[in-house]
């Protein structure tokens, strides 16, 4: 290595130094720029949407003029950035309104410029542009691209194949849950969360016709899914599906079953079939979670208590003397722990 | 003997030899940092793009998604402890419980907690403790409809680590987060820690981590971060740049291999499952974040179980840095010592095949590279001084060598700067911007030998076996703004 080749070394470096300067300098100003258009497009859009829905018979909007002012203030067809800033703000718009006025924005939405910008993404290679369209579609409720949605309701990004599914609860509804079996991919908490979140706001009233042919899926996301729709609704009459996957074999299937039946209080007969499970369940944290549902959910089974105070998990027995000594039976946990002294030791009690 | 020592340094083999490695090992820092600069924009960039799919708002008005317990341990903290648990406390989470432990301070922090939060005590006879730590004395619940979601346990001192795993002891949720009492965290943080799991389905994430930032001199008000200010002295603005770097760089970049060994004990989640699983926190070690992060990816590992610790890369969580060189020493020297018994602890983990890239890559470069730099770089200095003593230096091509490694050094900083100005909008003030590419030059003379001498204390101290715990690390505190 000589002076020179270490000289060339400096002067490259130094370069990409100045490069990351003027990048540094170019995204503030940047960022300062966009900032200030974002702002006006918020406003015009604002001001749009108010005079729109509220219009003034003697100075009406029209859309030649609405289509004018957006033009204005950079929402063109080449400025893609624009139009998905006016996207998100529609859809955030969309999602504030209610009743006759939410008709009126539809009605705008069909007329102003970023039509079709959302179907074209779709189309697109990437992962990114694909989702993002998915979701503007379903948001936007434009129902007529529902059959090109519901091709990627399998595909390999999880992404785009969670805004699928999703679109297909928007659009159909309970009905969409009887492509549950042929769903071939995992999905994902979120996505279950999202599903469930989605019916009860567009579809409160359950249809159980749907619900129930969905009950044959044997896969495992799947099922957790409907404990998770049985949750939300609470749907009394379904707690036995709930109930049968508290001992299945699969350890999330098991801990979404504890989960989703602690919404419910149970009757008596019922209340004893969880008390058997919780004996056969294996696993000491969900044997823990179902000894406090029961707990909380139910009269002091004496009986049941003591039992499991002669368990194995010391953990368990911890909890379960802790119910036993908070509720009237202080005794009965003194004899038990004093009975693990020999006889003849002498234990500093009172 | 002088005679010996000369002719050590002078042997042309020892002097190649030399040469060699630290010019090898220069190369192979620079190498990695390059990499993680590439690694580091992807993870960011993806992350940014996930995150339109799972936004804040969608998650704070779900139902179903995990409990969260925040945990967080106090010790003396008397003058600050009520706003900083108002600041725990409203934190936006559905299903949200703040624990704070009281780990046996000797001020008057209880009395002030029990007389502002109105809390009562609760029979502490039966608490579940699977994992053992110092006596829990008792349980503490606020009678004030408000604050439901607070309990404070009063333990006796156990230190950080110990505190800590009595709140996971305590705690019902799924998720737990770690962090300190005195630190200011985002109001959205929860809900964007959750996000990786609620998106991820081929592997467990076992912990999460988000972004630190550097607060000193900034403006609180009600817990809150009213105004980030950058701070006035050096040593902590240099502590911003070196956070932004590390952070943004460093750990985004492992993350994005899943490679990620350390999650920051002042801010990270963890499934409590598997915490409890590995027996929580070593209390016996100073570096105990790490520490657990180590065990939970080699219990993963030996149960063949798909798995992810993964980074954000917004800053989620503002903490108050060294103030002065004394405590920055002192520090770093506590940092040292925990990397050294950590990766005494894990030793098994060497190039063991059972471990795969934990073994062969994660493990090892940390042994090399962030245990072994401070050594390398005080080699470094005595090299210099002793081949200079015996004439051996080209000067000439020495200053070179140091220019080019430097303005390699800018660039790293340079490039972790214009990735946060570019991503968030933290510092958007051109003189800010000004003032943190200043302190990131200025960082090899006026900080950096100070960190490598408070890094070399912490291994004097495990060599000669000098007993040293925590250390006092005395803060100014926030500024409170009563306006």
């Amino acid at each position: 290595m000589t002076e020179a080749g270490v000289l060339l070394f400096i002067q490259c470096v130094l370069a990409i130094l100045v490069i990351y300067w003027i990048s540094i300098a170019i995204t503030m100003v940047y960022r300062k720029n966009r900032m200030r258009a974002l702002e006006r497009i918020e406003h015009t859009f604002a001001d749009i949407v108010s005079r729109y829905l509220y219009n003034n018979e003697d100075d009406p909007l029209l859309i030649s003029e609405i289509n004018d002012r957006l033009k204005a203030v950079g929402i063109r067809k080449g400025n893609r950035n624009n139009v998905q800033y006016l996207i998100r703000l529609m859809i955030r718009t969309q999602r504030t309104i209610l009743g006759e006025n939410y008709y009126k924005l539809k009605k705008l939405y069909a007329q102003i410029p970023p039509y079709n910008a959302s179907f074209t993404k779709i189309s697109k290679w990437g992962w990114y542009s694909r989702a993002r369209g998915i979701r503007e579609i379903y948001e936007m409720n434009q129902s007529q691209y529902m059959n090109e949605v519901f091709k990627f309701q399998n595909n390999k990004n999880v992404f785009v194949r969670r805004e699928a599914q999703i679109a297909m609860v928007v659009f159909m509804g309970w009905e969409s849950l009887r492509f549950l079996p042929y769903l071939k991919r995992n999905i994902t908490l979120w996505q279950q969360i999202k599903i469930v979140e989605k019916l009860y706001d567009l579809y409160p009233k359950p249809e159980m016709k749907w619900l129930k042919r969905a009950y044959k899926t044997d896969k495992l996301f799947g099922k957790k899914l409907l404990m998770r729709i049985i949750r939300k609704f609470e749907l009394h009459t379904e707690i036995p599906f709930i109930m049968e996957h508290l001992e299945h074999p699969d350890y999330e299937v098991r801990e979404t079953a504890i989960y989703c039946i602690q919404t419910f209080a149970l009757s008596t007969e019922r209340m004893d079939y969880i008390k058997d499970v919780y004996e056969r369940v294996a696993n000491p944290v969900q044997q823990a979670q179902l000894l406090n549902y029961i707990y909380e959910n139910s009269d002091i089974d004496v009986d049941f208590y003591l039992r499991q105070l002669h368990g194995d998990n010391d953990e368990l027995k911890l909890n379960v003397a802790e119910i036993l000594w908070n509720n009237g039976h202080k005794e009965k946990v003194q004899e038990f722990y004093y009975q693990q002294y020999p006889e003849n030791s002498n234990l500093n009690v009172e | 003997m002088l005679n010996n020592i000369e002719k050590f340094f002078s042997g042309e083999y020892v002097f190649l030899a030399t040469n060699y490695f630290f010019f090898f090992y220069g190369i192979a820092l620079m190498t990695m940092y390059f990499a993680g600069v590439i690694l580091a924009s992807r993870a960011i960039s993806r992350n940014k793009k996930k995150s339109r799919f799972l936004q804040v708002n969608d998650i704070v008005s779900a139902t179903d998604i995990p409990s969260v317990s925040l945990i967080a341990p106090a010790y003396n903290e008397g003058l600050t402890i009520i706003e900083n648990v108002k600041s725990l406390l409203s934190i936006q989470y559905p299903y949200y419980e703040l624990i704070l432990v009281n780990d046996g301070s000797k001020d008057d922090s209880l009395e002030k907690l029990i007389k502002e939060f109105k809390l009562e005590r609760r029979d502490a006879t039966f608490i579940t403790q699977p994992i053992p730590t110092a006596t829990v004395k008792y349980v503490y619940k606020s009678t004030l409809s408000k604050y439901t979601h607070l309990t404070v346990l009063d333990k006796n001192n156990g230190g950080r680590a110990d505190a800590l795993n009595a709140g996971i002891n305590f705690a019902t949720s799924e998720l737990v987060v770690c962090t300190d009492a005195d630190c200011i965290i985002e109001q959205d943080a929860l809900l964007k820690m959750v996000r990786p799991y609620l998106e991820e389905y081929h592997s467990e994430i076992i912990a999460c981590g988000g972004g630190i930032g550097i607060a000193n001199d900034s403006v609180v008000k009600n817990g809150v971060m009213k105004e980030l200010r950058l701070p006035n002295n050096l040593v902590p603005m240099v502590q911003v740049v070196e956070y932004i770097r590390a952070f943004l760089l460093g750990r985004m970049a492992w993350s994005e291999i899943n490679g990620l060994m350390l999650v920051s004990g002042a801010f990270g989640m963890y499934p409590r499952k598997r915490v409890i699983e590995v027996s929580g926190f070593d209390a016996k070690t100073v570096g105990e974040d790490l520490e657990l992060c180590i065990r939970l990816r080699r219990l993963m590992e030996e149960k063949e179980l798909p798995y992810k610790v993964v980074y954000l890369p917004e800053t989620l969580c503002w903490t108050e840095g060294p103030p002065d060189y004394d405590i920055l020493i002192k520090q770093r020297d506590r940092w040292a010592r925990g990397l050294w018994e950590t990766l005494k602890i894990h030793r098994k983990l060497f190039f063991n095949p059972k471990y795969r890239y934990m073994g062969f890559l994660y493990y090892p470069y940390w042994l090399f590279f962030e245990f072994g730099a401070p050594i390398v770089e005080f080699l470094g200095i005595i090299c210099i001084i002793a081949f200079a003593f015996f004439g051996m230096i080209n000067w000439t091509m020495a200053v070179l060598l140091f220019t080019a490694a430097y303005i390699v050094g800018c660039i790293f900083s340079t490039a972790a700067i214009f990735m946060y100005v570019k991503n968030f909008n933290h510092y958007n003030k051109p003189k800010q911007v000004i003032e943190l590419l200043l302190a990131a030059y200025l960082e090899p003379f006026l900080y950096h030998p100070i960190l490598v001498y408070g890094q070399m204390k912490g291994y004097y101290k495990k060599i000669f076996r000098i007993k040293s715990g925590w250390g006092t690390m005395t803060r100014k505190g926030f500024k409170v703004s009563d306006t």
